[in-house]
């Protein structure tokens, strides 16, 4: 894997007879930060929680980073609703073997503003988002996949994500066609369950958006 | 701590902040253990059954020269059943319905046949199959060994005054017949004026021989009417609410309907907050997860049931109840209700990982404790395929564990016996709940 962080070889899931997606190869490098798009029940969201470890592929393999976890925020928050920020931070973290758990949470509260003893669900859509994303930070993962991260932030909140994650190795899913020139290295489009682009963000931007999203 | 340690106290501390319904998981059930012992014990004291009266019974009737109300004769019975009389035709087509579980015939001539002596009349007797029939006929033929009870006497006491015409003589009338009779004293002193000889002296050594043996004819009517009597001791001894049974039951019922949920909402609830695709991703095992749900339930039922046991507890001792409370057997009881806490986690872990969503599984859950409950209390004997069913299924066990560990002098095999049942059913359930939690993650 020289400079491949992450790797997906044939990757397919199915749900009963239903096919969520077909056989697909991904593979993301060091500092890539790949654009996932397609319509609504393309297969984004199962690409990504496949090639988070969360689902199972039916069909495939995906290679992970040597020793490490990849960083994944799936597009409903996953956290704990009776627990409050903090509590919910400490907890992943701890699992996450995360050496100083309470500072880790302590820093990430921080970062990114969270009313830290609040019971999480009692927060608001944007702070609950935002605490879904701290939470896939801990431990620092070399690789970051956002399933449409930014769909219930305000422009002020996506800026501040972006500000925070940019850096790094990241996959992320979208509907909003302009973060992908602000943010995006390469793209790749799914339509039906299948990968139809997958190239750099000038190759896409010759294919018209519309076609894509047809 | 360990991964399945930090998922039990954050299980813990959600619980902790669900302070109503960790109230109403606890009352709950008690409740409905207090009820199922009310609506038990209602219908254990009084079936229906039909009285029909084809004889036209007088309210007072002359038997072996004694009186009998019959007013108080069925009072007797209504202690244990509810006796309805009514016409036969009516009495068939309720037996029919179900509207009463027999019919109690009293036939034409009866208390005419029953007064000659000469025969035994009976009663007639119909019943449902199955369900408390058994214990019905037992009713009934308690009925009519309390009638014989009071005829007996009756009827021992007639005997006997023909007993003392023959020892004393007398006049009597038999059959619409008056008699005069010699007797054994009277013959005795009419054979002292007889000439003597030995043909003489061997009739009256016959009449003071039967003299003797007819003196003794009392005690032995009586002993061959009944020969063995039961007295009712006036012992004073535990009431029925704190039997060992029922101890037994209460916390079985309220570990069965606590684990249960709390398992089944709470493996649930990692779907519905989308946590288990975090967990899953190489953070917690589905296997880990199972287990965590496992011992909250364990951890749960503990609490709770030294609780239970505590308060029958204090409350058979404040009463100065007989036996007391075992206190020195709760230890035993605590293995028990963990084990048995556990089994029945694991089955609340697999119904909530088949369910999917916390409000099916909490549903699914309460759905499924009442027929594991009412299968445990019906008798094998009663209803063998509700017993086998009830066997697959830890509350029994937990029920026999409990009354055995508390009560029993020699508890050792009982308890031994149904820690297996309990640690296999528990192991069955537990692997039954990990293949179902990979439907978490669809």
């Amino acid at each position: 894997m020289t400079g491949v962080v992450l790797r997906a070889r044939g990757v397919a899931r199915r749900f009963g007879s239903q096919v969520a997606l077909e056989p697909t190869d991904v593979e993301l490098r060091s500092g890539e930060v790949l654009a996932l798009i397609g319509p609504n029940g393309a297969g984004k969201s199962t690409l990504l929680s496949i090639l988070a470890g969360a689902l199972a592929p039916s069909d495939g393999a995906v290679e992970r980073p040597e020793g490490g976890r990849v960083g994944w925020v799936p597009q409903r928050p996953a956290l704990y609703e009776r627990l409050t920020a903090r509590e919910n931070l400490e907890l992943f973290a701890r699992l996450e073997r995360v050496p100083d758990a309470a500072t880790a949470a302590e820093d990430l509260l921080a970062s990114f503003d969270v009313p830290a003893d609040r019971v999480a669900g009692t927060l608001s859509v944007g702070n609950r988002q935002r605490l879904n994303v701290a939470i896939a930070l801990l431990g620092a993962p070399p690789v970051l996949l956002l399933d449409e991260p930014t769909a219930s932030l305000d422009p002020g909140q996506r800026r501040r994500l972006w500000e925070t994650v940019r850096d790094g190795t990241v996959v992320f899913s979208t509907q909003n066609l302009e973060e992908i020139g602000l943010y995006a290295t390469r793209v790749a489009v799914l339509q039906r369950g299948r990968l139809v682009f997958d190239g750099s963000v000038e190759e896409y931007e010759r294919v018209h958006a519309e076609e894509v999203f047809r | 701590m360990t991964r399945v340690g930090l998922l039990l106290r954050k299980d813990l501390r959600v619980l902790q902040r669900s302070p109503l319904l960790v109230a109403l998981l606890v009352v709950y059930p008690l409740l409905v253990a207090a009820l199922v012992g009310l609506v038990a014990g209602y219908g254990s004291s009084k079936p229906r059954v039909a009285l029909v009266d084809e004889d036209n019974l007088p309210a007072v009737a002359q038997v072996g020269g004694r009186t009998f109300r019959i007013a108080d004769a069925i009072d007797e019975v209504g202690k244990n059943v509810h006796l309805v009389r009514m016409p036969a035709d009516e009495a068939a087509r309720q037996l029919r319905a179900g509207r009463v579980v027999a019919t109690l015939t009293i036939p034409p001539g009866f208390l005419a046949e029953l007064r000659s002596g000469l025969t035994s009349p009976s009663l007639v007797y119909e019943t449902t199959r199955g369900g408390i029939s058994t214990r019905v006929t037992q009713q009934v033929q308690a009925l009519v060994y309390s009638l014989n009870r009071r005829l007996q006497s009756a009827f021992v006491r007639a005997d006997l005054r023909y007993v003392r015409l023959i020892l004393h003589g007398g006049t009597a009338t038999f059959a619409g017949r008056r008699y005069d009779v010699l007797g054994l004293d009277r013959m005795h002193a009419l054979l002292k004026r007889l000439p003597p000889s030995p043909a003489r002296d061997k009739v009256a050594d016959f009449a003071r021989v039967a003299g003797i043996a007819l003196g003794q004819t009392g005690n032995l009517l009586s002993s061959t009417a009944s020969p063995i009597g039961l007295r009712r001791a006036g012992v004073k001894s535990r009431s029925s609410l704190l039997s060992a049974q029922v101890q037994a039951y209460a916390l079985a019922l309220t570990i069965t309907f606590l684990a249960l949920l709390l398992a089944a909402s709470a493996i649930a609830a990692e779907r519905d907050e989308n946590t288990v695709g975090r967990l899953a991703r190489g953070l917690v095992s589905l296997g880990e997860i199972v287990w965590a749900k496992v011992l909250l339930a364990a951890f749960v039922s503990l609490a709770l049931g030294l609780a239970i046991a505590l308060v029958f507890g204090v409350i058979v001792e404040a009463g100065n109840v007989i036996g007391g409370e075992p206190w020195q057997r709760l230890p035993l009881l605590a293995v028990g209700v963990v084990l048995a806490g556990a089994a029945l986690g694991a089955l609340g872990a697999l119904l909530g990982a088949l369910a999917r969503e916390t409000r099916t599984a909490s549903l699914v859950a309460v759905l499924v404790v009442m027929p594991i409950v009412f299968l445990g209390l019906v008798p094998k004997e009663v209803a063998p395929l509700a017993g086998w069913i009830s066997e697959a299924l830890p509350f029994t066990h937990a029920v026999r564990y409990f009354a055995s560990s508390l009560y029993d002098a020699d508890p050792w095999a009982t308890v031994g016996r149904e820690l297996a049942w309990l640690a296999a059913l528990g192991a069955v359930f537990g692997l039954g709940a990990r293949w179902a939690t990979r439907r978490l993650l669809d």
